[in-house]
């Protein structure tokens, strides 16, 4: 127990204390800075200081929003499960960003890979819903001559759809070519779309054969095959209008054509490739001068169309805005006033040592909250209550401490005597009261039904900090404090009487 | 002059004993200087079958209430469909069980007060959640929708199993950290697994008295407090822990005790212990109780099931250390001596 009280842990408590400090108050570290308004909304916040954002992360119970767990049923046979959960968690995170959501998190679960689970922030179930779950139908068009179109992907060309549609494709996946240097888009088709695609492709190559990356003249508009989703004749019959033709040839929307609203017109254009040569096996790659995230956006709209798998909402939550900011005033409310009411009382029952202990309190909870920032812990309703019940905890091993140093003192011994004994004999059952609630909150973690496990987190983070900050911090401010200087006074110690030295 | 202050000290720490719990203050009671270590009159473990009577009291009401009346589960453990509505006209409740009964889907109502309700109806699809929405909108005036929640069988099913699972994990894993850090007392590891059988014990006592109290709370008055949920298991797995960290104060000073005072008979040195770490762990759940209370007073509806669940475990907690744990060792000792 001596180690504790070394200049080297003493310093190392210092810089801890400044970098929560700064954590803690990084908002007020940027105000100051920049010499913004202390208070009110200014731009540039949350700070980033060299990459790393310092703000609480707020769960949907607090930033309001909807949470969704998805049941994936109907897996297509022959293809391994963690793929087929992968491509859908793809899909959804495709249509969900077109939502413009913040820090939209999208997770894999399930025992055997066949759950997803969707956090969205600011968003209504209604519409998330309609989102993730919409069907949109991928077709696959041919080119032909009309001089009155103006506009859209091939001018002088309007599209004609070709019955080759998604559900003649079992996947498409990004990934490097043979020569291992360009990103490409592998097709694979089903056995009756491979047939299709045998057709079409000896069509488009027949309407102007040649090598279409020499020749100019075998490089025609009726050699190209384009993909879109939704794409229906209706569309197609208004490819005259010029206007029309731009709106809809603009690269696909899903949030647009999730909300099917009537008179809007979305962008539905997936790509526009020219087919080199005919291609009778069922496996077509698309290339171009794809980067690894183009191409990846385009085998996942080929995907989109039609997610891999059905999905069942298990469990849909929505919370308002208003009402996870008015939980986040409550939930501030109710920690200040915890921890208010520990340090009256601290300070009324031990005096001096309650004092340094609630200066241990404040270190605990600075410390916490920055590691909240830094790690970071989302924190939710569940999460905060964990932790103001922390502070609570915290409390204990301090009281230990105090009631053992008010029995060492009674006992006869000098005042520096009893508070190292005091810390030595109360270390065992800290310890071990400790570790009891840290195996508990592990087990919450791990096994806990999903709303539990972000109490068990904070309250694991706030048991261990505060096991720290009564060993270390509560006992060197006491070795400090009360052995260095003159306290003898009985009655700012809380004890019957002291032995003079 | 330090005689004085002493006389103060003593009044503030009988103010407070919290729930005016039936034992005495154990604090310095005479502050005469006394040999250590000093055994204090107060003699609980001569008296420990009035305390296992005073839990049982308590606890049969409660198991009865569970067998025969089960519980109130709340919705991520009922499954179904639960909107939370702020309605601007503040209207009265019949007005809204009858715009919900007028759906004719069977749902319920609860007032929270200010225009707030709850109304719960068995799992919608998205369109009925919708379309609810607009009809109630339709119904009663400007409504905003605070909250959604839809839970279907699967899930509240895992929730449950979750739950118990947990519970069952925690408490093995306590009594074999408890067998671990006590098989060094004399009578090796089957001392050992005597500390952790009786911690085991009282922790149960705890989950007993919290969970029957619910049962009763929900199904024989019918509060909404009373409901079970995932915060609730929240509550009972921390009151595990809590128990525990009592218990163990406890035993870790009849541990050091049966080292340093060995003229003293087990019954002694455990009645001994129990005097020695009685303040601290009333102090300790006293403190506590007081953050709960803050979260109970300003915490709001969804936490406040929470905290009156964790407050009556830590209360019971700290009863069951000293007046049951400890005195269980003993009885458990008697039974089954180790040399």
């Amino acid at each position: 127990m001596q180690l504790v009280l070394s200049w080297p842990v003493r310093l190392f408590v210092v810089g801890v204390l400044i970098v929560s400090l700064f954590v803690d108050g990084a908002g007020f570290v940027y105000r100051i800075a920049n010499k913004l308004p202390l208070t009110g909304n200014v731009a540039g916040l949350p700070p980033n200081f060299g990459g790393w954002q310092l703000y609480f992360h707020k769960g949907l119970d607090l930033a309001g929003g909807t949470h969704i767990d998805y049941q994936l049923t109907n897996f297509p046979a022959g293809q391994s499960r963690a793929d087929v959960q992968k491509r859908t968690i793809d899909v959804i995170n495709k249509r969900v960003n077109s939502l413009g959501v913040s820090e939209p998190e999208i997770r894999g679960a399930g025992t055997n890979n066949d759950r997803i689970t969707v956090d969205l922030a600011g968003v209504n179930a209604a519409q998330a819903q309609k989102t993730i779950g919409a069907v949109s139908k991928l077709v696959y068009t041919k080119w032909v001559k009309d001089v009155k179109v103006t506009g859209g992907p091939e001018p002088g060309y309007k599209p004609a759809l070709t019955g080759l549609t998604g559900d003649d494709i079992s996947n498409a996946t990004a990934t490097i070519d043979q020569t291992g240097t360009s990103w490409v888009v592998n097709i694979t088709f089903t056995s009756a779309g491979a047939t299709k695609f045998d057709t079409l492709t000896r069509d488009n190559v027949a309407a102007c054969p040649g090598d279409s990356t020499t020749v100019a003249s075998a490089n025609c508009a009726e050699r190209h095959l384009t993909i879109w989703l939704d794409l229906t004749q209706a569309d197609i019959d208004h490819w005259e209008d010029s206007s029309y033709v731009a709106k809809v040839s603009a690269t696909y929307d899903p949030a647009c054509l999730a909300a099917q609203a009537p008179g809007t017109i979305c962008g539905k254009f997936l790509t526009d490739p020219i087919t080199r040569e005919e291609i009778a096996g069922g496996q077509a790659q698309i290339s171009g001068s794809f980067t690894q995230q183009s191409a990846t956006d385009l085998a996942t709209g080929i995907n989109s169309g039609s997610l891999p798998v059905d999905l069942v909402a298990l469990d849909v939550t929505q919370v308002s805005a208003t009402l996870g900011a008015e939980s986040v005033k409550l939930s501030i409310a109710a920690g200040l006033l915890g921890l208010a009411i520990v340090v009256v009382f601290m300070i009324v029952y031990y005096r001096i040592p309650g004092l340094l202990a609630s200066l241990a309190l404040l270190f605990y909870a600075g410390a916490v909250l920055a590691v909240f920032k830094l790690v970071p812990v989302t924190l939710t309703l569940a999460g905060i209550t964990g932790f103001i019940l922390s502070v609570g905890m915290a409390v204990d091993a301090n009281v230990l401490i105090f009631e053992r140093f008010k029995e060492e003192v009674r006992a006869g011994r000098t005042i520096a005597a009893a508070v190292d004994a005091a810390v030595r004999r109360a270390w065992p059952a800290i310890r071990d009261s400790n570790t009891s609630t840290i195996i508990t909150c592990i087990i919450l973690g791990f096994v806990g039904p999903a709303a539990v496990k972000g109490f068990a987190i904070t309250l694991a983070i706030g048991v261990f900090a505060s096991l720290v900050s009564s060993i270390v911090v509560t006992h060197n401010l006491l070795a400090i404090v009360l052995a260095g200087s003159g306290f003898r006074r009985p009655g700012l110690l809380g004890v019957d009487r002291v032995r003079a030295v | 002059m330090s005689e004085l202050s002493d006389i103060k000290a003593e009044q503030q720490s009988a103010d407070i004993v919290p729930d005016g719990a039936s034992e005495p203050e154990p604090a310095q009671a005479v502050a005469a200087p006394a040999p250590a270590p000093r055994i204090r009159r107060l003699n609980i473990i001569g008296r420990r079958n009035l305390f296992f009577a005073l839990s049982l009291i308590i606890i049969i009401p409660g198991i009865v209430s569970m067998a025969t009346r089960h519980f109130a589960l709340g919705i991520d453990f009922a499954g179904g469909t639960e909107l939370t509505v702020n309605v601007a006209n503040n209207p009265s409740l019949a007005q809204v069980q009858s715009a919900v009964d007028a759906e004719n889907i069977n749902g319920s109502v609860i007032q929270t007060g200010g225009g707030g309700y709850i109304i719960r109806y068995p799992p919608l699809s998205p369109a009925q959640v919708t379309g609810v929405q607009s009809d109630l909108q339709g119904r009663l005036g400007p409504t905003s929708v605070q909250q959604i929640l839809v839970v279907g069988g699967t899930i509240a099913g895992e929730t449950i199993a979750l739950s118990v699972l947990a519970v069952v994990l925690a408490s093995v894993a306590i009594l074999l950290l408890l067998a671990v850090r006590f098989r060094n007392v004399p009578g090796g590891w089957r001392a050992g697994f005597q500390f952790g059988g009786s911690a085991l014990a009282a922790l149960l006592h705890d989950v007993f008295i919290l969970t029957g109290i619910f049962s009763i709370l929900g199904k024989v008055f019918d509060l909404r407090i009373g409901e079970i949920d995932a915060f609730f298991v929240t509550a009972v797995l921390t009151v595990v822990g809590f128990s525990v960290h009592d218990t163990i104060v406890v035993f870790d000073r009849i541990r050091e005790n049966l080292r340093v005072s060995q003229r003293l008979s087990f019954d002694q040195v455990v009645n001994l212990s129990i005097m020695q770490t009685a303040a601290r762990s009333i102090i300790t759940s006293f403190t506590v109780v007081l953050v709960l209370a803050a979260i109970l007073i300003a915490g709001g509806t969804t936490l406040q099931g929470l905290a009156l669940a964790l407050m009556i475990g830590i209360v019971s907690g700290t009863y069951s250390s000293i007046f049951n744990a400890a005195p269980l060792l003993v009885v458990w000792r008697r039974l089954q001596p180790l040399r």
